[in-house]
C-alpha cells in the first residue's frame, strides 16, 4: 500500500490555475523527485500537503486512510514534514531548542526538561551524522550543518512523509553526498521522501521514481533508471535543451580587460588572473574557499590589502562597489533575494538601480525611458511578467534572475561579475541564462562566473580558475577539463605540480 | 511560500512580450509614483469626513478660512518636519531628536537675533544650527555604524539640554521683527503655511523625479542590494539627515517667530505627531516606501482631530493620548495590508 496517494488533486489561486487534476503517489521508503520548471506547481503541491494551503478538490491518503491537513501543525501530527528552501530555524537559539521547538520533553510540575532534550538531541543528531554540542546556537552552523537541524526536527516524531524542497541548491557537492546518505538512511526506516529539485543529476543518482509536473499538470511518472536527463528536460519543458560545451574559443590576442595582480584582501590570498575580452571565465572552488569573496573584492565591496586590480590597463580604485560600477564593471551577487533584488519594488525601479544616472534627462529621472528601456529587456531576456509595473517578488526565481541580469545589461559593462548563475533556477531558464551569458561573451564583454554546479562550470566556462582557501590553485582549459580535474585542483589538500597546471 | 511561482505558468512568453501600458494596473498603480497611491485618497476622505462631521454637529464656523487657516497654520511646522522624517523612512532611518533640534534651533536664533544680527541671518542661523545637529546625527549613525533610532534617541536629550543650558529662563523673548516670518498673512494663510506647501510639493516631485531621492527608496528597499549596485548607502542617508536637520531648524525658527519667544518646551511631543503622520502617511516602517503627499494629509488629520477636540471641549490631555491611538491605528493597517500581499 502506498505511504502517500494524493489523487485529482486541483487548486486554484485567484487568477492562476496552479494544479490540474495532479496525482501522485509514493511507498513507503521510496525516494521520490518531483520535478518540473518554475510555476510547474511543485511548491504548490508540496504546500498542500504541508497544510499550508488547501486544495480545492481532490483526497489526500496516507497509509490508505483519507486525511484532511488544515494547517501545518495538522501536517506535523500526520506524520508530515516539509524542509522548506528558506531555512525555518530561529539562528539565536541553541540547536536542542530548535529541534524541539514546538513540542520541548516535558518533566515534573509541566516544565521543559532540558536534561532529556539534550540527550535526545544528541541521539537524533548521531543518528543523521551531524556530531555537534546541541547546546550550540544554530546561528554557528553552516546552512548545509542547519539543514540537518530542520531534518532532525522532523524526525523526533513519528515521521512517515519528508518533504525537502531543493535541499542541495546551497551546498556543496560533499554536503550534498551526506544529505544523500542521510536521506537513504531514513528511507531504509520506511519514510516516504519526498525530493524537489532542479538539479537532474542529482535525481537519477538518488531517487527511484520521478513524478513530472508542467502548468500545473501531471506529465507522468517514470522510474529514475528508465529515463535519461534529455527525456525528463523533454517531459519538463515539452522541447529539446542543449547545455553543450560552448566550442568558440577567445583569440590569444583579445585584450585583457580584467587583471589582477598579486591581490590580497583576506580571506584572498595573493591572487592573480586575467579575464579577456569575450572570455568567460568560471570561478570554481568549494562553499568558503573565497569565491565570493575574490568576486566581492573586484566589485569593491570589500577593502583591498595590497596588489592591484586594473580594467583595461587602468588602476582601479575601489573604496566602495560605486567606483567599480563607475568603472564599468556589473555583478549580479550570489543571494538574489538578500543581496539583489529590492523585493517591494517593480521591475522598472530593479532593472534601473544600477544606472539612474542614465537616465538622468536635465537632471531628472525620466521614468518614460525607464519604462521603455525595462520593456526592451522584457522581451529580450523572455522575462515573463504581466507587466514591468510588477513587485519583482511575485516573479519566479529564473526572472528574477533575469532581472538583475538586466540590471546590468543596461549600460553594456566591461566586466560582468555572475555568482552562480542558475541557482534555483529551472532547466528552461538556465539554459536561457546560459544563451544570454555567450552573447554577452560574444559582444565582447569579459564574463567572470561562480558556479557550484560543476557541469554548468564545464559548459560555460572557456577558461577554469580554481580557488582554495583564498589562493588561486589552478587553471584548465574548459575543453580538456573534467569534474574531476577541477575537483582535484580545488580541493584543499590537493598538492600542485606545474604538469596538474594546465594553463590555457 | 517565498514566490509565486504559478504566476509565471499563465503568461506564455508572447503575451509577455508585448506588457505595454494596456496589461499593467494603469498609472495611477505605478510603483514609480509613490505620489499616487491610494493612501492619500483614503486620507482626503478621511479629513473630509471629518470636516463634514464637525459641520453638522458645530455649524459653519468650523468650515470657515479662519478655522481652516489656524488648522493648517498648526499643521505647517509639524508638516515641514513631516516632510523631512517621510524621506529619512523612505530610507529605512528615524530621527528621533528633531523635537530637541526644534528647541535648540529657536533659542539659538533668538539670542543671534537679540544680539544684533539681522533678523534675516538669524533666521538662517537657525536652520544651519539645525542642519549641524543633523550632521552630528548622520556622522554617528552612519560612520560608526551606529542604529538611528538609539542614537538620535541619545542626541534629543543632548540638543535639549543644550537648549536648556543657553537658554537659562526657559523663555527667551524676541525682538520686534522676527516675527515676520511666523505672523504675516497671505491670501488667507500664514506665511509658514506657504513654506510647508511649497516645502512638501517641491520635495514631492524631488522624491519621485530626482535621481539622488531615488536613492533613497533603493536604500530603504534593500540596502545591501543598494551597495551592490553603486549607490553610496552611506553617503545618502548621511545627507539626507542633514537634510532633516535643516529642516529641524527651519521649523524651529517658525515656531520661534510664530511665539515671538523661543521656549524650551516647543519641541515637546514633537517625533510623536511627526512619525505618527509620517506613517499615518503610507511610510513603511521597514523603509522603501512612502508618499509625502499622504503625511501632508497625514498631519492635516491630526491638527483637524486637536482642533475639532478644542471645538467640543476635550481636554486637552486626551490629545497626545488620540495621537497615540491613530499611530497604533496606522501601524497596524500598515502591517494587515502586508500580511495580505504576502
Amino acid at each position: 500500500m502506498p505511504r502517500l496517494r494524493m489523487t485529482g488533486i486541483s487548486k486554484t489561486f485567484p487568477g492562476v490555475k496552479a494544479l490540474d487534476d495532479v496525482s501522485i503517489e509514493v511507498m513507503p521508503g521510496e525516494i521520490h523527485a518531483l520535478v518540473g520548471e518554475n510555476g510547474a506547481g511543485k511548491s504548490t503541491l508540496m504546500n498542500l500537503l504541508a497544510g499550508v494551503h488547501q486544495p480545492d478538490s481532490g483526497t489526500i491518503e496516507l497509509d490508505g486512510e483519507a486525511v484532511e491537513i488544515p494547517a501545518e501543525s495538522a501536517a506535523g501530527a500526520h506524520g508530515v514534514a516539509m524542509v522548506h528552501q528558506e531555512q525555518s530555524l530561529v539562528p539565536r537559539l541553541t540547536i536542542a531548542e530548535n529541534i524541539f521547538g514546538g513540542h520541548p520533553p516535558v518533566g515534573r510540575f509541566g516544565s521543559i526538561d532540558r536534561r532529556a532534550m539534550v540527550a535526545q538531541s544528541v541521539e537524533v543528531l548521531g543518528r543523521l551524522g551531524l556530531p555537534v554540542a546541541p547546546d550550540r546556537l544554530v546561528s554557528s552552523l553552516s546552512l548545509a550543518q542547519a539543514q540537518i537541524v530542520e531534518i532532525a526536527k522532523a524526525v523526533t516524531r513519528p515521521l512517515r512523509v519528508l518533504i525537502l524542497d531543493e535541499p542541495t541548491a546551497s551546498l556543496s557537492p560533499e554536503e550534498g553526498q551526506h544529505l544523500f546518505r542521510v536521506m537513504r538512511a531514513l528511507a531504509a526506516d520506511g519514510v516516504a521522501i519526498i525530493y524537489v529539485s532542479h538539479r537532474l543529476a542529482e535525481v537519477f543518482e538518488v531517487s527511484q521514481r520521478v513524478t513530472v509536473l508542467k502548468d500545473g499538470k501531471l506529465v507522468g511518472v517514470r522510474n529514475s533508471a528508465d529515463v535519461d536527463a534529455e527525456d525528463l528536460i523533454q517531459m519538463m519543458v515539452g522541447r529539446q535543451l542543449s547545455f553543450a560545451q560552448d566550442t568558440r574559443r577567445v583569440a590569444a590576442d583579445a585584450p585583457v580587460v580584467l587583471e589582477l595582480v598579486d591581490v590580497t584582501a583576506p580571506p584572498i590570498r595573493n591572487a592573480s588572473l586575467t579575464v579577456r575580452a569575450g572570455e568567460i571565465v568560471c570561478l570554481a572552488g568549494l562553499v568558503g574557499s573565497g569565491r565570493t569573496e575574490l568576486c566581492e573584492t573586484i566589485f569593491g565591496a570589500r577593502p583591498i590589502r595590497s596588489g592591484e586590480v586594473r580594467l583595461d590597463g587602468k588602476k582601479l580604485r575601489l573604496r566602495h562597489p560605486g567606483d567599480a560600477v563607475q568603472a564599468g564593471i556589473g555583478m549580479v551577487p550570489e543571494d538574489r533575494k538578500l543581496s539583489g533584488l529590492f523585493l517591494e519594488m517593480d521591475l522598472q525601479q530593479n532593472v534601473a538601480a544600477a544606472s539612474l544616472r542614465s537616465f538622468d534627462h536635465n537632471g531628472f529621472v525620466s521614468w518614460n525611458d525607464v519604462r521603455t528601456t525595462t520593456e526592451r529587456f522584457v522581451s529580450l531576456l523572455n522575462i515573463r511578467t504581466p507587466s514591468v509595473d510588477r513587485k519583482v517578488v511575485y516573479l519566479s526565481g529564473g526572472n528574477q534572475q533575469k532581472v538583475l541580469l538586466a540590471r546590468w545589461l543596461v549600460e553594456s559593462p566591461r566586466l560582468l561579475i555572475v555568482d552562480e548563475p542558475t541557482r534555483g533556477v529551472d532547466v528552461g531558464t538556465k539554459a536561457e541564462i546560459y544563451r544570454i551569458l555567450r552573447e554577452l561573451a560574444a559582444a565582447g564583454t569579459a564574463l567572470l562566473v561562480v558556479s557550484s554546479d560543476l557541469p554548468e562550470v564545464l559548459a560555460l566556462a572557456h577558461r577554469i580558475v580554481t580557488i582554495t582557501e583564498g589562493r588561486v590553485s589552478g587553471e584548465l582549459d574548459a575543453l580538456h577539463a573534467d569534474e574531476m580535474a577541477i575537483l582535484r585542483l580545488a580541493s584543499p589538500r590537493a598538492r600542485l605540480t606545474l604538469d596538474e597546471t594546465e594553463v590555457a | 511560500m517565498s514566490s509565486e511561482p504559478q504566476v509565471a505558468a499563465v503568461f506564455e512568453p508572447q503575451q509577455a512580450q508585448t506588457p505595454g501600458r494596456k496589461s499593467g494596473p494603469g498609472l495611477a498603480k505605478r510603483g514609480a509614483f509613490a505620489l499616487v497611491d491610494s493612501r492619500p485618497l483614503l486620507l482626503i476622505l478621511l479629513n473630509l469626513l471629518l470636516i463634514l462631521f464637525m459641520y453638522l454637529k458645530t455649524g459653519s464656523g468650523f468650515l470657515s478660512i479662519e478655522n481652516m487657516s489656524s488648522v493648517a497654520l498648526d499643521s505647517a511646522t509639524y508638516g515641514i518636519l513631516t516632510v523631512g522624517m517621510m524621506l529619512l523612512m523612505i530610507a529605512g532611518v528615524f530621527d528621533l531628536s528633531i523635537g530637541g533640534v526644534l528647541t535648540m534651533t529657536g533659542i539659538v536664533s533668538a539670542i543671534a537675533a537679540n544680539d544684533g544680527v539681522p533678523i534675516v541671518l538669524a533666521w538662517g542661523v537657525g536652520i544651519g544650527a539645525g542642519a549641524l545637529c543633523g550632521l552630528a546625527n548622520g556622522l554617528i549613525v552612519t560612520r560608526m555604524r551606529l542604529n538611528a533610532l538609539i542614537v538620535t534617541l541619545a542626541t534629543a536629550g543632548i540638543y535639549t539640554g543644550m537648549a536648556q543650558l543657553f537658554s537659562g529662563t526657559g523663555v527667551t523673548e524676541i525682538k520686534s521683527g522676527y516675527e515676520t516670518l511666523g505672523q504675516t498673512q497671505w491670501l488667507g494663510f500664514q506665511v509658514p503655511v506657504w513654506i510647508w506647501l511649497g516645502l512638501a510639493a517641491v520635495f514631492t516631485f524631488l522624491a519621485h523625479r530626482q535621481r539622488w531621492f531615488r536613492y533613497l527608496f533603493f536604500i530603504g528597499g534593500n540596502e545591501r542590494a543598494a551597495r551592490l549596485s553603486g549607490i553610496d548607502t552611506n553617503r545618502v542617508r548621511f545627507v539626507a539627515f542633514i537634510l532633516m536637520g535643516a529642516l529641524a531648524g527651519l521649523a524651529g525658527v517658525l515656531v520661534a517667530s510664530r511665539l515671538d519667544a523661543a521656549v524650551v518646551s516647543a519641541g515637546d511631543n514633537v517625533p510623536l505627531n511627526v512619525i505618527t503622520a509620517a506613517v499615518l502617511g503610507g511610510a513603511a516602517l521597514t523603509g522603501g516606501s512612502g508618499s509625502i503627499p499622504g503625511s501632508a494629509l497625514a498631519i492635516f488629520f491630526l491638527s483637524l482631530i486637536q482642533d475639532a477636540m478644542i471645538v467640543v471641549n476635550v481636554d486637552v490631555f486626551w490629545q497626545q493620548i488620540v495621537v497615540g491611538v491613530v499611530l497604533i491605528a496606522a501601524v497596524s493597517t500598515e502591517y494587515i495590508q502586508h500580511r495580505r500581499s504576502s
